[in-house]
């Protein structure tokens, strides 16, 4: 996919398990210091990235999210690591289209190697 | 887990050059990660910063976040000779920072239990005035590793 919309799906992905841990009784058990209307913060923030993505992509990130909590998912030898079931080997990383698992329909990302 | 198995003494940089928080962080990430992975984690972790300072006061701040930028728990320390401003909690400069990043799933959720950790490990930090004491990363991982070990003998 191209690498905007990739880089604001991480960013957006990120951003909404930040929302989740905050309200995690665990996380607030260990005592951070927070700001009263934070999570207002983090949701208006949430909503101005998702404005950022495509219509079409935005829209299927949200119905992701509900169904799966992970709306995307990396890929790992050919595998999504969703579903943990094999791709068929012609989706490919350069594709500048939203890949989407043919299993479980997750957006996929190819890991990239560093150095 | 054991937190001074988490910590390799390339991830402990205690002549972290003094800067705007911003830019402690970032120096901290490059640390684990480079390029968009490392801008990604640095923008989740000051979206993080506006919500509430991780400076929990005494000299300390611990940065966290979760990032699929990271395939399993990493931690970096950073230690500054001039201590920065960080909007502490206590309103008083930081000189020692434990950056934590997590996996989006981390099995046994390690990472709220090795944040937990780093923050009794840092009040003890504090409470025997010991930020300063380590010389080499070697040094700074031994003295984690007794902190933690005493803590659990405590429990």
């Amino acid at each position: 996919m191209p690498d905007i919309i990739e880089m604001h799906l991480k960013l957006l992905f990120d951003l909404d398990n930040l929302i989740s841990d905050m309200e995690e009784p665990s996380y607030k058990k260990i005592g951070f210091q927070i700001e009263e209307e934070a999570s207002l913060v983090l949701i208006q923030k949430r909503n101005d990235l998702l404005k950022k993505l495509p219509a079409e992509v935005a829209q299927a990130y949200e119905i992701l999210k509900k169904r799966y909590r992970q709306a995307i998912a990396p890929v790992e030898s050919e595998f999504c690591l969703g579903c943990f079931q094999k791709l068929p080997t012609q989706l490919s990383a350069r594709s500048q289209q939203i890949v989407t698992c043919p299993n479980c329909g997750r957006i996929l990302y190819w890991r990239k190697k560093e150095g | 887990m054991n937190l001074a198995s988490l910590l390799s003494k390339d991830r402990v940089n205690l002549s972290l050059k003094p800067g705007k928080k911003d830019d402690v962080i970032r120096d901290l990430v490059y640390t684990i990660k480079k390029g968009n992975d490392a801008e990604l984690i640095v923008s989740t972790l000051l979206k993080r910063e506006e919500l509430g300072s991780t400076g929990i006061g005494k000299g300390i701040a611990i940065p966290h976040c979760r990032s699929l930028a990271v395939e399993k728990l990493e931690i970096a320390v950073g230690r500054t000779n001039k201590p920065i401003n960080f909007n502490s909690i206590d309103k008083k400069p930081v000189s020692l920072v434990f950056l934590i990043i997590a996996p989006p799933q981390d099995p046994g959720n390690q990472y709220l239990i090795t944040l937990g950790k780093i923050v009794q490990i840092a009040k003890e930090i504090t409470k025997k005035n010991l930020i300063q004491k380590a010389e080499t990363p070697e040094d700074f991982i031994t003295l984690i590793n007794g902190i933690e070990k005493n803590l659990t003998k405590r429990k």
